[in-house]
């Protein structure tokens, strides 16, 4: 347990050299965050609530989801791949620790200074703009945290199984830029899963991909609160053993594959 | 000529290049087609649930959107490599740009003609069309001049402001991701009429970065819509004027760049 509570540490304090990055990522997402709040907010010009949330709930829904680009690394991660592709990945099998538990070790890390460096700042910049809702109640705080923490676990089995591809084909990118786009739609990133027609929301709420972005946000805006909340909990939790599972079983399949060239 | 017929002899070189990896491209093509038509599916989503948006219908918001998409897609195709000129800038390879007989920006722009971006570029053009078929536009000479003008316009301020973002790289490589405000997050802005944002930022997208003219005022010209701020109805004629300062403001910040560089370190 003490090797990957270091690796995650040292993920994170990685992430801690690209401050400049940092920057210009928080502002590129600060300012589509306004786009995206401002367009909602035009939608509530003609209405008073959409699917349960009103105004503000909306607001801070995109808001949320903004914040939590980084965390769930929306925008792609080929960090497993490009080891593959470069055959570095032969000396991460051949050590003696679990593989998958590396990765998921160094992706929490990440993913906890994102949480700190780019989530904050982004939700801070909605509520000076804005205004946004906050959880109401510590409960409601520690509902979002757990399910934060489960919607990085589910979103890094995803990717990491889009990166394993790589041990198949040689264009796991093209494949993986499509499925990752997954996320954006069917995961309620660009507007909520609640939006959608009535005959679509059931099928795509019961796809994995809400508990990436979907469920996260909606507890914080606290349009699932009380017994649904606790639902929304085990169901990313489901999900999360869900994708370990799988992404364990691959990568015992693809490293019988793996065939060490000597020299 | 020359210059025209060497551009096509180092993309046609890249374009083989391109074609060694078949599924590749085609994948990336088609992907880039489907990730941006089910972003169109949201602005449907959207108009599900209200009749209009701020006054503005499903097809006049899909001209809004059509126009800018597609422009956006085209000034992508040729700018690819500006958006990754960070590289160069980095590993110090700029320098072998520097003493080719050729001018930098050309010798940059010629690394990458996007072929797989051509599926965006049928993605805009699918929206436009869609948008043109359900409006009852009333094509006249000043009307079809307005949307070849602003189509044509749009393109060059988009490829302006990616030309402005290289620039940028010059002076700092970590920052780079923030030039995407405007280019991506420009387009982004553009899709939508300007009315749903507050008048400071509306102001600053029409006078200072004129994206206003990528859709907006070309739109209120087609469709015989008042500008909200005020400004006269030939203002939707003026889209090559915000074109020709913008190409300039880029030419020139490209030479600032190049003179103020200064080779890598290691």
């Amino acid at each position: 347990m003490r090797l990957y509570w270091e690796v995650a540490r040292r993920a994170l304090r990685r992430q801690l050299a690209y401050r400049t990055e940092n920057l210009a990522g928080m502002v590129t997402n600060a300012f589509f965050g306004y786009l995206r709040a401002a367009l909602l907010l035009a939608v509530y010009q003609s209405t008073t609530s959409v699917s349960g949330y009103d105004a503000t709930a909306a607001v801070t829904y995109a808001w949320i989801t903004q914040a939590m680009i980084m965390i769930v690394a929306l925008w792609g991660w080929w960090e497993v791949e490009d080891t593959i592709r470069t055959g570095d990945v032969v000396s991460d099998l051949s050590k003696p620790f679990s593989y998958l538990g590396f990765w998921l070790a160094r992706d929490l890390g990440r993913a906890a200074y994102f949480v700190a460096f780019r989530a904050l700042p982004i939700l801070v910049c909605g509520q000076v703009l804005f205004g946004l809702h906050w959880p109401s109640s510590p409960g409601a705080w520690l509902a979002f945290a757990l399910s934060t923490l489960l919607a990085v676990v589910v979103s890094f089995g995803w990717r990491f199984l889009l990166n394993l591809s790589a041990f198949w084909t040689t264009d796991a990118r093209g494949l993986g830029g499509m499925a990752g786009a997954a996320v954006m739609f069917l995961g309620g990133f660009v507007v909520p899963v609640r939006f959608f027609p009535d005959w679509l929301q059931p099928i795509v709420l019961a796809l994995p991909f809400t508990a990436i972005m979907q469920l996260p946000a909606d507890l914080f805006v606290e349009r699932v609160a009380g017994w649904a909340a606790v639902a929304a909990l085990l169901q990313q939790l489901v999900w999360a053993v869900a994708m370990l599972a799988a992404a364990q079983l691959v990568t015992y399949l693809a490293t019988r594959r793996v065939i060490v060239q000597g020299g | 000529m020359e210059p025209l017929a060497l551009y096509a002899r180092l993309v046609g070189a890249q374009l083989r290049g391109q074609m060694q990896y078949r599924v590749s491209f085609l994948l990336a093509l088609l992907g880039s087609f489907l990730v941006n038509l089910i972003e169109f599916g949201v602005v449907v989503v959207i108009f599900t649930r209200i009749p209009l948006l701020v006054g503005w219908s499903l097809p006049e918001t899909a001209l809004l959107y059509g126009l800018s998409a597609t422009a956006f897609a085209v000034a992508e195709v040729f700018a690819s490599a500006l958006d990754r000129f960070q590289v160069h800038i980095v590993q110090g390879t700029f320098d072998r740009v520097m003493v080719r007989p050729r001018g930098a920006l050309f010798q940059v722009i010629a690394e990458d003609f996007a072929l797989r971006r051509f599926g965006r570029v049928g993605q805009g053009v699918l929206v436009l069309v869609f948008a043109l078929q359900l409006l009852a536009i009333t094509w006249d000479v000043q009307r079809v001049a307005v949307l070849v003008l602003a189509l044509a316009s749009a393109t060059v301020i988009y490829f302006s402001i990616f030309v402005l973002g290289a620039a940028f790289c010059f002076w700092t490589v970590q920052g780079k991701e923030a030039t995407h405000v405007l280019s991506y997050g420009g387009d982004a802005l553009a899709q939508y009429p300007l009315d749903i944002y507050q008048g400071v930022v509306r102001r600053f997208f029409t006078f200072v970065v004129p994206l206003a003219f990528v859709s907006y005022e070309p739109a209120l010209y087609l469709l015989d819509r008042p500008d909200p701020l005020g400004l006269p109805a030939f203002t939707g004629l003026l889209s090559p004027v915000a074109a020709l300062v913008m190409g300039v403001l880029a030419w020139l910040g490209w030479q600032q760049g190049v003179r103020h560089y200064q080779s890598t370190g290691s």
